[in-house]
């Protein structure tokens, strides 16, 4: 994982990271939308608590016809793409997460930080209920054990650094 | 090559974008120069998505065509295949008459439209709910017309349709008053007919006698060839502990088999399914175990095992359901198997649950008889988390029983449950002592927490149980 500030913001590029993969691949092969979520957190050492965070989500689909792919950041503002390959619609994800150069400035001066990169499949099949009671019951927690395994269930977190800002 | 424009007026395009289309012309194809010439109509049309299809014609040629659908909703940025049309809609795996009238013409309501993908999950979780007993599947692939596409909902049968069931899953983290924690977890890995399962127990003492933790592999079929057909084979090794009133016990009778610190399992069986609700299984269970006293000794325990299930669901228009379950085992330990240990062991059990809306009903019933001298993982204990729940097996027969009788009634209401149990467990010629006890609790179909009341203890007491098993 590398990073790259343009103007007041940092992005990171992950080459070899390939989170369209496995069920969430069948899925857009299958003609699905699939949502992924991405949380970029700036931590001031592995496995701290977060100083500044970017956060974005995007559906992707798979076009049958041009075997491409095409993505959409959620809003807001609501940005797409199309016609591209799986690793270029990856890449595109991820310039997207950002976190503002700014937020940085907690760390104090010229201080090293880590990133932690996490995604997740969100499964369309069990969209969020808007009644739902999002406190904590047993209810919930019956309903988190019993759930079978799902693309909702994919994700992964990178954590990578030290990394340090050249002023 | 020649190119055609659908669904627009290539006018509309800059003169530089024009001129880049009409390059292509005479060249050869290059699918990235038309999938970028398409992305750059999409920049200079915001309102619009474009497809690229390239129809191959004589003599080497063909033509492209740019497919181009104004976008007048959020499908298309849902789902770039918004902007395709259903050719056709099939529904696979089961007899459409199996669906409502309004769902099938639903259905078939979206060919000829373009592809609305919340409508088509929409129609997914209908058929869900008309065929509960099915899983849905939708597929969506091209059609065979450029631009077309086809949407095929496929139905398969659900686990509660299989003529052969993969053994329940037996994870579990459980806590009793009186055994303190107990903890399981089984990792299925696999398709939809065949799997292997990986298990682990953790100082498991909530279901036998002895406290075992070990791994186990199991690998199962429910379909050789046909689906009447299963096979299973199971290999495991547990390490075992054993209460000090056990011990006590064991050493005041000495007729029953010796304690063991290691036991290890293979156990080979095959399914055949009569039909959806009834079927028999064979096989062996061979088991070495270690001596706790006098290891590296071992006995071997090793026995022929025969069992019968039966189970249907009663579904009534109310919205009420009947489930019964009734099976009975036998294992028979013989020396023809090379087991030291020759005994019979017999298990006869039934279970059956109403449910309406939010209240059930669960009954249970259960008996059991050994005779010969079968090793103490054959005996029967009472007083667990699913059992004579207030009492403590340990009190009740620290070295199990060869004799048991069982019932017990539950009724829930938004998970809130009363329970009645009563059993006995006893040894042959020795006096038989009917126990019985109630209580509440928390009672979801994986989670519960209960506080469970012996009602003929010498002593007023509490039991408390909590758990899941997922």
């Amino acid at each position: 994982m590398t990073i790259q500030v343009v103007g007041d913001v940092l992005h990171v590029k992950a080459p070899d990271l390939r989170f369209i993969a496995g069920e969430a691949l069948n899925r857009l092969k299958n003609g699905r939308t699939v949502r992924f979520d991405f949380d970029l957190d700036v931590v001031a050492k592995p496995g701290g608590p977060s100083v500044a965070q970017g956060r974005e989500s995007f559906n992707l689909s798979y076009d049958l016809w041009e075997e491409r792919f095409a993505a959409t950041r959620l809003g807001p503002p609501a940005r797409s793409t199309s016609h591209l390959t799986q690793a270029h619609v990856e890449t595109w994800c991820l310039e997207q997460v950002m976190v503002p150069v700014s937020a940085l400035g907690r760390l104090g001066a010229d201080a090293s930080f880590w990133l932690r990169l996490a995604y997740r499949v969100v499964d369309r099949d069990r969209p969020p209920d808007a009644n739902a009671d999002e406190r904590f019951t047993l209810r919930s927690l019956i309903d988190m054990l019993s759930r079978r395994r799902s693309a909702g269930d994919l994700g992964a977190v990178l954590e990578r650094g030290p990394f340090r800002l050249s002023h | 090559m020649s190119i055609e424009m659908s669904g627009f007026d290539r006018d509309r395009l800059s003169p530089d974008l024009r001129k880049e289309i009409d390059g292509l012309v005479g060249q050869g194809l290059n699918r990235q120069r038309t999938a970028d010439l398409a992305a750059r109509i999409e920049g200079e049309q915001p309102k619009v998505a474009v497809a690229v299809r390239a129809v191959p014609l004589p003599d080497n040629k063909a033509r492209v065509i740019f497919l181009v659908a104004s976008i007048d909703d959020q499908n298309v940025e849902s789902n770039v295949n918004a902007r395709y049309t259903v050719e056709s809609v099939e529904i696979t795996g089961v007899p459409e008459s199996r669906l409502s009238k309004g769902l099938r013409d639903d259905l078939h309501a979206l060919v000829g439209k373009r592809l609305d993908p919340e409508k088509a999950e929409e129609l997914d979780k209908r058929i869900a709910g008309e065929l509960p007993d099915y899983d849905v599947k939708r597929q969506t692939s091209k059609g065979n017309q450029a631009g077309q596409i086809r949407l095929v909902f496929e139905i398969t049968e659900g686990e509660s349709l299989q003529w052969i069931h993969f053994a329940p899953s037996r994870s579990e983290i459980l806590y009793h008053t009186d055994q303190a924690w107990s903890g399981a977890l089984d990792i299925p890995m696999g398709g939809r007919n065949t799997r292997v399962v990986l298990g682990f127990a953790f100082g498991n003492d909530d279901h036998l006698i002895e406290e075992y933790g070990g791994i186990g592999f199991r690998i199962e079929s429910r379909k050789l060839g046909t689906r009447r057909l299963g096979m299973s084979f199971e290999l495991s090794e547990d390490r075992e502990t054993w209460q000090p009133s056990t011990l006590a016990a064991l050493e005041a009778d000495p007729s029953i088999p010796e304690a063991y610190r290691r036991r290890l399992k293979v156990e080979p069986s095959m399914t055949f399914a009569f039909n959806r609700h009834l079927r028999a299984s064979g096989g062996v269970s061979i088991s070495e175990l270690e001596s706790l006293s006098r290891s590296p000794d071992s006995q071997m325990a090793s026995a022929f095992i025969v069992a019968v299930g039966f189970d249907q669901r009663w579904n009534q228009a109310s919205g009420a359901s009947h489930d019964l379950e009734l099976g009975y085992d036998l294992r028979f330990g013989s020396t023809a198997l090379d087991s030291d240990l020759e005994y019979t062991r017999h298990l006869g059990r039934a279970r059956y649950r109403f449910s309406l809306k939010n209240g059930d009903v669960i009954a249970g019933f259960s008996a059991g008889r050994v005779t010969g001298a079968a090793p103490l993982f054959e005996r029967f204990s009472l007083g667990d988390t699913s059992t004579l729940r207030g009492w403590s097996k340990y009190d009740i027969a620290p070295a199990g029983g060869d004799r048991m009788v069982s019932q017990s009634i539950e009724y829930r209401y938004h998970h809130l449950a009363v329970f009645f149990d009563s059993g006995s467990m006893w040894d042959a010629g020795a006096s038989v002592r009917y126990r019985a006890s109630t209580g509440f609790g928390f009672h979801g179909d994986q989670a519960f927490m209960t506080l469970g009341f012996p009602l003929n203890a010498d002593e007023l007491r509490v039991a408390f149980m909590m758990g899941v098993r997922f």
